[in-house]
């Protein structure tokens, strides 16, 4: 039967506030820290304080004898290796060996409470043999003493590399009328969510473990428990309680959730293990700390002609999402322009330093600022406005990219254009008095990798089921994973706005692997564009049972009945139909509760060159942003006053979320830009607290206009893209090209803090260069 | 990160107080706000058995404009506007200090002796245990200028620089009786981040004391820190000054935030009161006190980032109060 028309929705497309707010805001919610299980443990994790050393002994029998104290677990009997990529499984649950970074994992305790477990760690007694510590990434590509990881290429830490090139981008270059080249670098920075990280597991005699995590991949921990632990997986039930933001940072399996649930076998106890804010630092599994080096070159007209990038991306201890993140330096520069050539090299180096994964717009943020602060260059060499730049080499609808992204619908040319117009650049760009700019930066970001990391293929990306009963609510059941962005809202106005009932009568189930259908995840953000979809047809089913229904009480045609709200009626003769409640019942007679199943899975795209899957989407969001500043050149701190955010996700589903994330990805991304560090020194961590690690505070926020222009797109759950991670990345460099405005002072190591803004401009006056006359 | 057990006493007087800290010495901490002393137990930073609470006691408590009790609370302070009128300063200081939830519990004594800090010290147990302690809690070295003797940890109260340029004085009461000092005495000016004041064992400090002409006095203090709320001052410049006519007939400047106490610059400003202030002069000014000042890396900011904007500051306090105008 038809689908549900785009034109009449109803819910979908305004403000939805989130369904859970209510609980959230009142202190209700539950998150993983709430739970309490009868008899449970306090689970504690030993870790390293050494940066790299061979475990010579680890001996726990004074801290087994230990009064209170249940287990004390070594690696070696969960010595199975694991990861979030199938290709590069290299950690393990507890270290067996050899420990790798300050803060790995070398023994785990059970107890009866926090102290018991912590004194009981203190009489765990480690002998080690010290080994060569890497801190820099440029030293351990070469080959070195004593390589952080076995499989570490030619004796090196190298983890990965990745090459290549279409088109030829030599014959670009000497063809090119100019070309710029940006070397940049950019500190560590981590996701720093609200919620710490807590697990609890719980065995029982009928041979179950259950895992209650703070996790973005309940799938992938299931996986990931079954293959260490040795369980089948139909004996393990992963839930996933409320979550208190991930960002990335949760969407590792991790080491302390297997950790947890081998202390749950070892003591028949449920073991909660809850993570001090510091331990969140050390699992970090943020944003590489990256050196990259960018060259463009274009026409005299200002038509790209070519890219050639480097990229060498920093680790850390264990390989994480690294494979995919080498990629992504390299593809995430491309779009949203045309380009005819584009050569990159991308390595990834290991480090005894806390491992680096993904984190927001993972892959994307740095190489995306490189690119477009050298586009504000390339345009004031060519001597164009940097918004001509950017329109001249617009990558058009449905268009394929050199390395063959297919590319379907784009707004980015409208971005561009209301953007230019809502921020009042023709009045501001080069003319506000010196100390104030504005600049322009852009993106664009997948909307769900099409290539889901799996380990069985032919399984669609995301099943969603669906059950109404005789009381007229509909339960929605998925292991899509609501972090706080909202899917689990979207789920239920989904499926309210097909089978056209009230929000409140759909109850979206918690995530349980015993019930909820298989989704992998919530990471590049894929779940509105896959879990939408698969919602939409999973409630389409349900939809025309009850359209059945309505025909066998009215005997009017099935085409004829059009879904009203909480009514199913004749079209033309509407005082003809029945009440959903109607409807519904006689669909139950003699059926009882009605099921319906929804999936998706992703078209086949992308070119068939080794790496080619790598940022392959359904689809892609686009983004062009200006940044405003407002400089104090005696003290080096300036006001990013506002940011007009052009973005197409497509059509907006929930206006309220799609404007959460895009403020909340400017929040992030000047984050990075103004003062976010991972700071080391060597391989220690200085400051693992929220003191010190300075994430912004809302004084320093601008004022933001979301600007949503998207159109729809054609396989988007109602013309639906993501807007998850594709609004962070135009941030940075907006912010840049806005302090170039107003200083004429060029940026290239991240964070960009007041002391380097004044060292900027110690190095422009000393050159006895001019700007806005200063 | 959990607290370790200790024993909380509660007195309802000084003279309680004072004898409980004579029977329990050295093995106890005063507590009056806790919003710093909590967090570095909860770090197992020199932790004691024993913590003897003050907020039962009456005399520590209230404030005016003459007297403010040690016990007052900053968010009483920042929300007092016969405070706001006239020390300007004062109240720039005492908004500044972190966010309202620690202004909430936190208190004038308490930020007066806040412990000193350096991102070698204000770790956890396991950091601190990785690297190896340092002289300021369990250790014997220093690792901010290596060497085995003195402690650099830096001053990182805001109220004294901005109290100490009104001309305050401290009521001191202990084993020994009461007495009272200039604010300025209280600190340990041979710079030591440890012995970082000249309490006696066991005394406490019952409040401030704000002389008449403080009133006349126009006042700033500028706090430099990463982000405008929350964080410690990497820099905080506290001026105060008079001005009769085209003459500068009392200046006072003190300086937090870059050292082990909070500097003062008698030889310079002496120079120039009775004289008249310039844009010149001002700068002159700003250069020498700029270069009497000696951060070091121990906080967020470079140290000659700190001791830049120390001239920068000052030049701009300077200026807004002689101009008769509010600095900011």
């Amino acid at each position: 039967m038809a689908t549900t028309p785009e034109r009449d929705l109803r819910l979908l497309g305004g403000s939805i506030p989130y369904i859970e707010g209510p609980l959230k805001v009142s202190g209700r919610a539950e998150y993983t820290d709430d739970l309490k299980r009868p008899g449970m443990l306090v689970g504690k994790l030993l870790r390293a304080p050494w940066a790299h050393a061979r475990l010579v002994r680890v001996d726990t029998t004074k801290a087994r004898a230990m009064p209170g104290v249940f287990a004390v677990l070594k690696g070696e009997k969960y010595p199975t290796p694991f990861g979030v990529l199938p290709i590069t499984r290299d950690e393990t649950a507890i270290a067996v060996d050899r420990s790798r970074y300050i803060g790995d994992i070398i023994a785990a305790v059970a107890a009866q409470d926090e102290l018991t477990a912590e004194r009981a760690l203190a009489a765990v007694e480690v002998e080690i043999e010290p080994l060569p510590e890497y801190a820099d990434p440029r030293v351990g590509r070469e080959r070195v003493d004593a390589p952080i990881h076995e499989k570490g290429l030619n004796h090196s830490n190298l983890q990965k590399e990745v090459v290549q090139h279409f088109g030829d981008v030599d014959a670009a270059f000497r063809a090119a009328a100019a070309t710029v080249r940006v070397r940049a670098s950019f500190a560590g920075v981590t996701h720093a969510f609200t919620e710490p990280q807590c697990t609890i597991a719980e065995a029982t005699p009928d041979g179950r473990l259950t895992v209650w995590s703070s996790t973005q991949v309940p799938h992938y921990l299931h996986r990931s428990l079954s293959e260490v632990l040795g369980m089948p997986m139909h004996r393990i039930r992963v839930v996933k309680p409320e979550v208190g933001g991930g960002f990335g940072g949760k969407s590792d399996p991790l080491p302390h959730e297997i950790a947890c649930a081998a202390l749950a076998l070892e003591t028949g106890r449920p073991v909660k293990i809850l993570f001090d804010r510091d331990e969140v630092f050390y699992t970090n599994h943020g944003r590489h700390p990256t050196h990259n080096d960018v060259r463009i070159a274009a026409d005299a007209e200002g038509h790209l002609l070519g890219y050639d990038i480097e990229a060498l991306i920093e680790g850390g201890a264990w390989s994480s999402f690294g494979t995919v993140t080498t990629y992504y330096n390299g593809v995430m520069a491309m779009g949203p322009y045309r380009l005819p050539s584009f050569r990159y090299k991308g390595q990834r180096v290991f480090t005894n330093r806390p491992p680096s994964g993904a984190m927001r717009a993972h892959g994307g943020t740095n190489i995306r600022y490189s690119v477009e602060v050298g586009l504000d260059e390339l345009a004031e060499k060519l001597q164009l406005d940097p918004f001509e730049l950017r329109s001249r080499n617009a990558l058009p609808p449905n268009s394929t990219t050199i390395n063959e992204f297919r590319v379907t619908s784009t707004s980015f040319r409208k971005c561009l254009d209301v953007v230019r117009e809502r921020s009042g650049w023709a009045d501001k760009w080069r003319r506000l008095p010196y100390g104030q700019g504005v600049g322009l930066g852009c993106g664009f970001y997948i909307s769900g990798s099409a290539s889901p990391i799996h380990f069985t293929p032919k399984m669609p990306q995301c099943t969603v089921h669906l059950k109404a009963d005789m009381d007229g609510g509909i339960t929605v059941h998925s292991m899509q994973a609501d972090i706080g962005q909202g899917s689990n809202t979207l789920l239920a106005a989904i499926v309210a706005e097909v089978i056209g009932v009230s929000l409140d009568r759909v109850h979206v189930s918690p995530v349980d692997s015993d019930i909820t259908p298989v989704d992998i995840g919530s990471y590049s953000s894929r779940v509105t564009f896959m879990m939408g979809n698969a919602a939409r047809k999973a409630a389409e089913g349900l939809r025309d049972r009850l359209i059945e229904a309505t025909h066998q009480l009215t005997g009017y045609p099935r085409e004829a009945i059009r879904v009203r709200h909480e009514r199913y009626e004749v079209e033309h003769r509407p005082e003809v139909g029945a009440t959903y409640l109607e409807a519904l019942h006689q669909a139950l007679e003699g059926t009882g509760a009605l099921q319906s199943t929804g999936s998706y899975t992703s078209p086949p795209v992308g070119g068939s060159f080794k790496g080619a899957r790598a940022g392959t989407a359904p689809a892609y969001s686009f983004a062009a942003y200006v940044a405003q500043v407002t400089v104090d050149d005696e003290t080096g701190v300036y006001d990013v006053e506002k940011v007009w955010a052009a973005f197409d996700c497509g059509r907006p589903l929930n206006r309220l979320a799609v404007e959460g994330q895009i403020q909340g990805s400017i929040h992030m991304g000047l984050g990075q830009f103004m003062g976010e560090s991972m700071d080391y020194r060597g391989t220690r961590l200085m400051n693992p607290s929220l003191l010190d690690y300075k994430i912004i505070m809302p004084h320093q926020m601008p004022e933001i206009e979301c600007l949503l222009v998207g159109a729809d797109d054609p396989e988007g759950p109602f013309g639906a893209k993501e807007a998850g991670e594709g609004p962070l990345v135009a941030t940075l460099p907006a912010a840049a090209n806005a302090l170039y405005d107003a200083i004429g002072v060029r940026f290239y190591d991240l964070p960009v803090t007041p002391d380097r803004v004044l060292k900027g401009l110690d190095r422009r006056r000393a050159e006895s260069r001019l700007w806005k006359g200063h | 990160m959990h607290l370790d057990p200790f024993e909380l006493h509660r007195p309802v007087s000084i003279e309680e107080a004072v004898r409980l800290a004579q029977e329990l010495a050295p093995g106890f901490d005063y507590l009056a706000g806790g919003t710093d002393l909590l967090p570095n137990y909860k770090m197992h930073l020199n932790l004691r058995p024993h913590l003897i609470a003050l907020d039962q006691v009456p005399e520590l408590q209230g404030h005016d404009l003459d007297r403010i009790g040690a016990m007052a609370r900053l968010a009483d302070l920042d929300s007092d506007r016969e405070i706001s009128t006239h020390y300007p300063g004062l109240a720039q200081a005492v908004h500044g200090v972190a966010t309202p939830l620690v202004r909430a519990s936190g208190t004038v004594g308490g930020n007066l002796l806040v412990e000193t800090r350096c991102f070698f010290f204000n770790q956890s147990l396991f950091w601190r245990a990785s690297l190896g302690y340092c002289l300021k809690a369990d250790g014997d070295r220093c690792y901010v200028v290596p060497q085995k003797e003195k402690c650099y940890a830096t001053f990182s109260g805001d109220l004294a620089p901005a109290l100490e340029v009104l001309g305050a004085e401290v009521d001191l009461a202990g084993p020994d009786g009461n007495r009272r000092l200039p604010l300025e005495d209280l600190y340990n000016a041979e710079g030591d981040g440890i012995q970082r004041h000249h309490l006696r064992p066991g005394e406490l400090v019952v409040a401030v004391q704000l002389p008449p002409d403080a009133r006349r006095r126009r006042s700033a203090y500028l706090k430099l820190r990463p982000r405008p709320s929350f964080d410690f001052p990497e820099l905080g410049v506290a001026v105060a000054l008079e001005r009769d006519g085209n003459s500068l007939a009392a200046l006072e400047i003190a300086v937090g935030g870059l050292e082990t106490y909070p500097r003062r610059f008698r030889s310079i400003t002496d120079g120039f009161v009775g004289g008249s202030l310039s844009g010149d002069r001002i700068a002159d000014l700003a250069r020498a006190v700029q270069g009497a000042v000696r951060p070091v890396h121990n906080t967020a900011y470079p140290p000659d980032y700190r001791k830049r904007m120390t001239g920068v500051f000052v030049r701009r306090a300077v200026t807004s109060l002689w101009e008769g105008r509010e600095a900011s």
